[in-house]
């Protein structure tokens, strides 16, 4: 999927196919009574839509020969930041609820800071402990919301 | 329910209140903090906010939304004057000249005819919204739900063929946006919709969420990849523009308020695109049009008076449809609708208190921005300086926060985190992002307006082009469908989305 052309080709064909999964989808909606609009009616508009434009999208490029031009795609060291950083990410949510928000934002953003800046691990863990203690207190504590705590504000 | 002072003087009593203008302020910081700061936009400022702000009363949040939101007009030029990188889309034409003018020793006078220019075009504008709006709202009343749908098909439909070539892309983008609305329970029969089984999903998929993923994670996802981190080249010394400045900018100022205004009404003319066109308007009838990209102070002057411009017009639509014309709109009908409030002719009637509340703080937020951005101009291009690697994580961190406290389940932040990373495949593959959120936030509506429609008219579909209203909208709509048919179809090339995403 290097270039558009190759890119909109594959992306129309996978657009399609959940086109087809939506109308499939839809049929397992249980309609109940007399509807002048059915729960299905929208779902199934989805479905075809997407099969349809999936297929278009897919045809249209197919079939156009001569200009294209490479689509900007990271590099590895790119991919890599990318990944680690998502991976972050993920993890700063699974930990949140048994962690709490403050410590889970500590650990995520002295991670994240130190990850991308990759030196001054201390500036990190400064920074970390500032957004960790404010997101307590700004959230938590001042505005009232629900938060978890997490143990060592319990 | 039209126009009166009576009403507008009881709106600055309500926004006067310390209370408002405080929060007003709040939001006229953060918006210029949001406009200024690469990475984040008006919609994701917004969007992650909207669920914290549940803690205020509903006229304290809206018009601390709305403040962000023009806030974030305002200091999306200062990025793109000082370091050439514009915080928004709609800023790209204010770079091409403000960054020539800086490499000139002449940013300061740049970052201040923008400000000037913001200010002039925001305060016209809401002199404008405050004649239109209710003019257009008395209009609506006659509205039934045909003309609701047929509205709502129409501003899709202008949407997605606004999308540059990408006509099927733009359809594709509405369908997901449709498609994730649809998760969960029907609202009129309570089945289970593209639910699988699975009960989390049968509570639905929260739209900021959505929004905030596609904006706020991709983005952040761009700017990693790109390894960007921001670093200011300019010092900012002497800011006062000369009058001489001033003098030549007024007229730029002037036409590109009347052109980004009523561009603005229109659905899918975001900031971006009315940006654009009124640059080009000025570079058509100025006296030397050669100077356009190379430091003309006019260019800086007509971007930013028409992006100011439009993005006070679309509180037009919003306040007096229900309609609303870009991503930011539609965060902003969401958090209106969050809040019990049904924006449409009826809001004006039903809620007169706090419509001309908003519109009143809209005067006031456009002076507290002017001071904010004239004596500050040099603190908000040291911000500029604040890198990446602190920037990408405390976004993160925000997002986070916001989507969290929707509903307090982290079921919804790993919506915003997968929607995040489709936000970036879209992206990367051309695809717009407007059409999916205006969908994902219309949806509701569009369906609920279809089933009353068809339950008027006994089932048949004609209603929509029986009705004169209704008639003329999809008639509009069907339009639009055919010209975006008409430019696929004479298109040799692959299919790209303009970028929209005010």
């Amino acid at each position: 999927m290097k270039t558009q052309r190759a890119a909109d080709i594959a992306v129309g064909f996978l657009v399609a196919l959940l086109g087809i999964f939506v109308l499939v989808s839809s049929t397992w909606i249980s309609v109940a009574g007399v509807h002048r609009l059915s729960p299905r009616t929208f779902p199934y508009t989805v479905g075809i839509l997407l099969v349809l434009c999936g297929a278009g999208l897919a045809m249209k490029s197919w079939s156009i020969r001569g200009k294209d031009f490479a689509i900007v795609w990271p590099d590895g060291e790119g991919i890599r930041l990318i990944l680690v950083s998502l991976v972050g990410v993920a993890g700063y949510i699974a930990l949140m609820n048994p962690l709490g928000l403050p410590l889970a934002t500590f650990l995520y953003v002295a991670f994240g800071v130190w990850y991308l800046k990759r030196s001054k691990w201390v500036t990190a863990l400064v920074i970390g402990l500032i957004t960790g203690v404010l997101s307590h207190y700004v959230f938590i504590q001042l505005l009232g919301l629900s938060f978890p705590a997490g143990f060592l504000f319990e | 329910m039209g126009f009166s002072f009576d009403y507008l003087l009881q709106g600055f009593a309500t926004a006067l209140t310390l209370q408002n203008l405080f929060w007003a302020l709040v939001g006229c910081f953060i918006g210029t903090l949001v406009g200024v700061l690469p990475g984040i936009g008006p919609v994701s400022g917004i969007a992650i906010l909207l669920p914290l702000t549940t803690v205020l009363p509903p006229t304290s949040a809206i018009i601390m939304m709305a403040a962000i939101y023009y806030g974030a007009m305002y200091g999306g030029s200062t990025t793109a004057i000082v370091v050439n990188i514009p915080g928004e889309a709609s800023s790209v034409p204010t770079a091409m000249d403000g960054y020539e003018m800086a490499k000139e020793g002449r940013a300061g006078p740049a970052l201040a005819i923008s400000a000037i220019a913001s200010f002039a075009a925001g305060t016209l504008s809401v002199i404008a919204l405050t004649f239109f709006a209710p003019m257009l709202a008395e209009f609506a009343v006659a509205f039934g739900p045909p003309e609701y749908f047929a509205l709502m098909f129409m501003g899709l439909s202008l949407v997605i063929s606004l999308s540059g070539r990408a006509l099927l892309k733009g359809l594709i983008s509405m369908a997901l946006g449709l498609g994730a609305a649809l998760i969960g329970q029907d609202p009129l029969t309570g089945a289970a919709r593209l639910t699988f089984g699975t009960v989390t999903l049968n509570a639905g998929v929260e739209f900021i969420s959505v929004i905030v993923g596609l904006f706020a994670i991709s983005e952040v996802m761009i700017n990693v990849e790109q390894r960007i981190a921001v670093i200011s080249e300019f010092d900012i010394d002497n800011w006062m523009p000369t009058w001489a400045d001033i003098k030549q900018c007024m007229g730029s100022m002037a036409r590109a308020t009347g052109v980004g205004f009523f561009l603005g009404l229109l659905p899918g003319c975001a900031p971006s695109v009315t940006a654009f066109v009124a640059y080009d308007l000025e570079k058509r009838v100025s006296k030397h049009p050669e100077m356009f990209g190379k430091g003309a102070i006019e260019g800086v002057a007509a971007s930013e008076a028409s992006n100011n411009a439009t993005s006070t017009a679309g509180f037009v639509p919003l306040f007096s449809f229900g309609l609303p014309t870009a991503p930011s709109m539609a965060v902003l009908l969401g958090g209106l609708m969050m809040y019990g409030l049904q924006p449409g002719p009826m809001l004006f009637a039903q809620n007169p208190q706090f419509v001309w509340a908003v519109i009143a703080s809209m005067y006031i937020g456009n002076v507290m921005l002017l001071i904010l951005n004239l004596p500050l101009v040099g603190m908000w291009a040291r911000i500029v300086k604040v890198p990446f690697y602190i920037l990408g994580p405390v976004i993160v961190f925000c997002a986070v926060v916001g989507t969290y406290s929707l509903r307090f389940q982290t079921f919804d932040v790993w919506v915003m985190l997968c929607f995040g990373v489709l936000g970036y495949f879209m992206r990367k593959l051309g695809f717009p992002v407007a059409p999916m959120v205006l969908a994902s936030v219309l949806a509701q509506m569009l369906e609920t307006a279809l089933g009353q429609s068809l339950l008027i008219s006994q089932g048949s579909p004609l209603v929509f082009f029986t009705r004169p209203i209704s008639a003329v909208f999809m008639g509009l709509a069907l339009l639009s469908i055919g010209r975006g048919i008409w430019v696929l179809m004479r298109t040799e090339a692959p299919e790209v989305a303009v970028e929209d995403v005010a």
